[in-house]
């Protein structure tokens, strides 16, 4: 058995297919695909598969992570071709890692790059709350949205500019089980405390992840 | 760059109903085609994206390179607001184009339930819903599928109806099509003219019916000399040669039938007086286990399904099965593969094979008996019995199986009180069973389930005169079950006999129905076969002020001089056997299948499948 890394993304096509129907979605590409992966025991045999993070619908992304397993050796060079053979158009594998010792732990990712685009008539002034010491905005968790301060979640956020009606964003935020930002949060602290701020609509597209402050390396 | 689209589906459940895309779905140039097609399901996306035909259809039009077919479904409730809110007309899966000025859309007709969202789509396509009102300038509205033969009630909206099997008519229809527009689009009814050569199409609008005092059908002429008296429907003879695809869309939400779907055979032996499919379809015919595993592989591999399923309106009939299941079982063991075998009749399906294709899951498994007792199930020539049902649902137990659905109808012809509580003792017997196998023999929790929908009289059944239950008898035929069901391990549910009066309107309606079913859209209905959406009294409020008395078309029995709404239609079978088969069931006489003895249904003038087998009974 050979455990393996898999980067992958998808784009505007697919951006509005859930997590668990992108579960799915993988384990049909696998049985096309004709890999040897490795399949679970039981009534319903299906690859396995370890997702780093769930993808919100209607993000799109250039780096998510997954593991998964194959009962022999293959070339990396193969699982990506392959599987981006069988993958519906839109999903694209870029980078296969084959995982020798825990060179590389998808639990541990905790931030994450974006680029949001976001309608609204006037820009947001982003330093309003990059120089606030708490911001506090309604969150969904799992017992129900509670007040939560997100500043300390927030590690940058970078204006790259406003044309045409749309105010565009980068921005590097905590994610992961221990504390998982949204964007779309972050726009929503904008609206509340940036004057004149009114966003309409807010895409976001997931450019990097990152373990401990850096990115990460699939050639380790 | 953000788009309408975009923004509008952030905000609707399930999104990927609406974004195409999907394996396999088909990509063309739509400037490098001769004709845009919609093929239309008038249902949601999850109901439509499991139907048979449409996978047919859609590839056999796709492999044209003059033709582009794309799917159209109905948009959800939120979709829809969401459409309307934003002047976004009914758009194709595949492009996002507009339907509006497509060359052609073709909805399939599957349940008459769905009559209100082919109005409710066509408005939201911003077309007129009248073919008398539409120029060349918009699309043709055609309709197939089994409610086309009789698609009276809603044959205003539509310019013609193809009726029958559409695999080779469909082709010669675009072929029509495709000349008609190269020289211009010019008088749609000469268009509609040539169509009328092709075997198998009605115009509507060449027929004038005439009604009697009494409200009865006096009489259908056609008014167009190219249109034939009566329109006859169309079969593929050499079913084993029939195009079938050989790649599937795959979804990416979750639909109702979400696996490969092999058709093995089409049409049906048995002669059930209740069920227009098994009259319609007919004459039986069968793919060979071959060409079947041919296509098993090509669409497994193309898909990636870990599911599939042998389709056939009665799959233990099919002569085929266990050279078939034999070869799948060879490629779903070694690829981990479920196989699933829908319509299994009780009383020749093998234990044997139950074991093989459910190995660990002895999942649940349904029954159909129909009926209560011996006399109805032989006035509706369902011709299994109590022995029957009762050996299989032990040999079930005895195998492990502990949930046993059971299926009935209620309001059948000739139903007596006796038949109706017969339902209740069966299910008990069904339970005694179980009870009989010593207790280390049998698995654990005991569920049995009995179901009952409320009996519709369809055209084109030996029951096509018969006057359908009211819903009060309906009710008290319900209330006699669940008083007399005589343990608490038998559950009893029951279908709403409201939408099944409102589809016993419709299957037998005439053209009148037309006004109220636009009427009942204007309303507010839609989605009919939805609990959520139905609304029982805004359909009465339809038909009340566009003067149509429902019952009329439901409850009032009709006699054999009648002339029946559907009577230019010639689905194959004669009227005259239909009139035999009535009359045996009012003695609780049964008939032999197709293979044990022909009955003369018609059928045999096709020359193909059952009828020309070689068979033991006097007539073969």
């Amino acid at each position: 058995m050979a455990d393996y890394i898999l980067k992958y993304g998808r784009d505007e096509r697919v951006k509005f297919i859930s997590h668990l129907d992108f579960v799915r979605c993988f384990h049909r590409a696998v049985r096309r695909s004709g890999l040897n992966f490795v399949f679970s025991q039981g009534f319903n045999p299906h690859p396995v598969m370890t997702i780093a993070l769930p993808l919100p619908v209607g993000m799109t992304s250039e780096c998510d992570y997954m593991k998964v397993g194959f009962v022999t050796e293959l070339s990396e060079q193969e699982i990506r071709d392959e599987l981006n053979r069988s993958m519906p158009p839109g999903f694209t594998v870029y980078d296969v890692h084959r995982l020798r010792a825990k060179e590389i732990d998808l639990t541990k990712i905790d931030s994450a790059e974006y680029i949001t685009e976001t309608e609204c008539a006037a820009p947001a002034d982003t330093h309003i709350i990059m120089d606030m010491k708490e911001v506090v905005v309604p969150k969904k968790t799992k017992s129900g949205v509670k007040d939560s301060d997100i500043r300390p979640h927030i590690f940058s956020i970078e204006e790259l500019g406003f044309e045409n009606g749309i105010q565009k964003l980068k921005m590097r935020v905590s994610c992961g089980s221990a504390y998982n930002l949204k964007p779309e949060t972050v726009i929503a602290a904008l609206e509340k405390y940036c004057p004149g701020f009114k966003p309409v609509f807010t895409a976001a597209h997931k450019k990097r992840v990152f373990v401990d402050g850096s990115e990460i390396d699939m050639r380790a | 760059m953000i788009t309408l689209k975009d923004k509008i589906l952030s905000g609707v459940m399930k999104p990927t109903r609406y974004t195409g895309g999907e394996l396999n779905a088909v990509i063309k140039d739509p400037s490098a085609v001769d004709i845009r097609f919609g093929f239309c399901f008038p249902d949601v996306y999850e109901i439509a994206m499991s139907h048979l035909g449409m996978k047919i259809i859609y590839h056999t039009l796709n492999e044209r390179e003059d033709t582009y077919c794309e799917r159209v479904f109905a948009p959800w409730d939120d979709m829809e607001k969401e459409m309307r809110a934003h002047d976004m007309p009914l758009f194709a899966l595949e492009s996002g184009d507009a339907v509006t000025h497509f060359d052609i859309l073709g909805f399939t007709l599957q349940y008459e339930l769905s009559y209100s969202n082919i109005v409710n789509m066509l408005d939201l396509a911003r077309i007129p819903l009248l073919a008398e009102e539409r120029g060349e300038e918009y699309p043709l509205v055609y309709g197939g599928g089994p409610c086309a033969y009789n698609a009276e009630p809603i044959s205003d909206m539509f310019d013609f109806f193809m009726l029958g099997e559409g695999e080779d008519q469909v082709h010669e229809v675009m072929d029509v099509i495709k000349e008609w527009k190269r020289n211009g689009k010019r008088s749609k009814r000469e268009l509609l003219e040539k169509l009328c050569g092709i075997g198998g199409i009605y115009v509507p609008s060449f027929y004038d019916v005439e009604y009697n005092d009494d409200g009865t059908v006096k009489s259908v002429t056609p008014n167009n000399p190219n249109a034939p008296k009566t329109v006859k429907k169309r079969i593929m003879r050499d079913f084993d040669k029939t195009y079938a695809p050989d790649s599937i869309i795959v979804p990416f939400g979750e639909v109702v039938h979400d696996r490969v779907m092999l058709e093995v055979m089409r049409g049906c032996m048995r002669g059930c007086r209740f069920c227009q499919a098994g009259y319609i379809y007919r004459p039986l015919r069968e793919r060979s286990p071959k060409t079947l595993m041919g296509l098993a592989e090509n669409l497994l591999s193309c898909s990636g399904y870990d599911e599939i399923s042998l389709s056939s309106l009665s799959t233990s009939d099919f002569s085929g099965l266990p050279e078939l299941t034999n070869e799948l079982l060879k490629i779903t063991e070694e690829k981990k593969i479920g196989l699933s075998l829908p319509s299994l009749r009780i009383d020749n399906f093998s234990l044997e094979l139950m074991e093989k294709v459910q190995k660990v899951r002895k999942s649940g498994i349904t029954f159909a008996p129909e009926a209560g007792t011996q006399r109805l199930r032989d006035v509706i020539n369902k011709n299994i019995t109590e022995e029957n049902i009762l050996t299989s649902t032990r040999m079930l137990f005895k195998g492990g199986w502990t949930n046993v659905k059971l299926y009935f109808m209620i309001g059948l012809p000739t139903e007596t009180e006796e038949d109706v509580k017969g339902i209740a003792a069966l299910a008990g017997s069904v339970l005694n069973e179980y009870f009989e196998i010593p207790k280390e023999e049998r698995a654990k929790n005991i569920n049995i389930t009995v179901s009952t929908s409320s009996f519709v009289p369809k055209p084109f059944t030996a029951f096509q005169w018969f006057p359908m239950n009211s819903r009060e008898q309906l009710i008290e035929k319900q209330r006699l079950i669940k008083e007399n069901i005589p343990s608490r391990r038998i559950r009893y549910t029951y279908h709403d006999n409201k939408t099944s009066y409102l589809e016993g309107v419709f299957a037998r309606g005439d053209r009148r129905l037309c006004k109220a079913i636009i009427r009942a859209v204007e309303l507010g209905c839609k989605f009919d076969g939805w609990g959520e959406f139905f609304k029982f009294d805004t359909w009465m409020q339809a038909f009340e002020e566009t003067g149509i008395d429902p019952d009329f078309y439901a409850a009032r029995e009709r006699s054999y001089d009648e002339v029946l709404p559907w009577d230019h239609i010639d689905a194959g079978i004669t009227k005259q056997f239909l009139m035999n088969e009535n009359e045996k069931a009012k003695q609780a006489c049964t008939t032999p299948h197709c293979r044990e003895k022909c009955s003369n249904c018609g059928a045999a003038r096709f020359g193909a499948g059952v009828c020309t087998e070689k068979r033991g009974g006097a007539n073969g």
